[in-house]
């Protein structure tokens, strides 16, 4: 699964760690789901969803 | 937060070194009170279970890692290294007791030793994520 989660990162002047202290998960967590090396569960996956404002389906994408 | 800072990891590193000192000591004490081929009685059954107690310590402080890590991705890694060490462990215990049922010169394996074998599974199961996948963590 492909995401938009490092450009919306850097939108919004973020580090990883700003990230992923806002989400309450480790920094190796944001990173691993960035790079595509992990795909997050759905509760986590609409946690993401509710801190940018945006529904899931425009964070994560179909490969 | 980094990983190795999660404090779920950080109990149970607190608690897997007091009960690895319980297990070294008593693992010395049996070695040096019982006798090789002493007869079981009371005292070298309740010194061989003192470190088997041990070892149930170290089975409850691992199930209670993966209780108290809230942090799903790390969970996986660990729950990855579990899957590598039991598969290890598995294949290592059926293939031998194959060995020792139909190659009798084939000498047989202690129990004793399933735990250890588990724990060298652990070892290579953070290998296969660090190599196969990556990504180490920072759980030991």
């Amino acid at each position: 699964m492909k995401n938009r989660l490092k450009v919306l990162r850097a939108e919004r002047d973020w580090t990883q760690g700003d990230l992923a202290d806002a989400l309450g998960i480790s920094r190796q967590s944001v990173n691993a789901i960035e790079t595509g090396k992990y795909d997050p569960s759905l509760p986590l996956a609409f946690r993401i969803a509710d801190l940018f404002a945006l529904p899931i389906e425009a964070i994560f994408m179909r490969d | 937060m980094r990983a190795k800072d999660h404090p779920a990891l950080r109990r149970y590193v607190r608690r897997f070194v007091p009960i690895t000192f319980v297990y070294m000591a008593s693992i010395a004490l049996a070695t040096f009170i019982i006798a090789d081929n002493a007869p079981a009685t009371a005292l070298t059954i309740g010194l061989a279970l003192l470190p088997g107690l041990a070892v149930l310590g170290w089975l409850w402080a691992m199930a209670r890692l993966l209780v108290e890590l809230d942090d799903e991705y790390l969970r996986m890694l660990e729950v990855r290294k579990m899957l590598v060490a039991t598969g290890l462990t598995l294949a290592i215990t059926s293939v031998w007791g194959l060995l020792e049922l139909y190659s009798p010169k084939i000498p047989p394996m202690p129990v004793f030793y399933v735990f250890p074998i588990w724990c060298v599974g652990l070892a290579i199961g953070q290998l296969v994520n660090r190599f196969g996948f990556g990504d180490a963590g920072d759980c030991g």
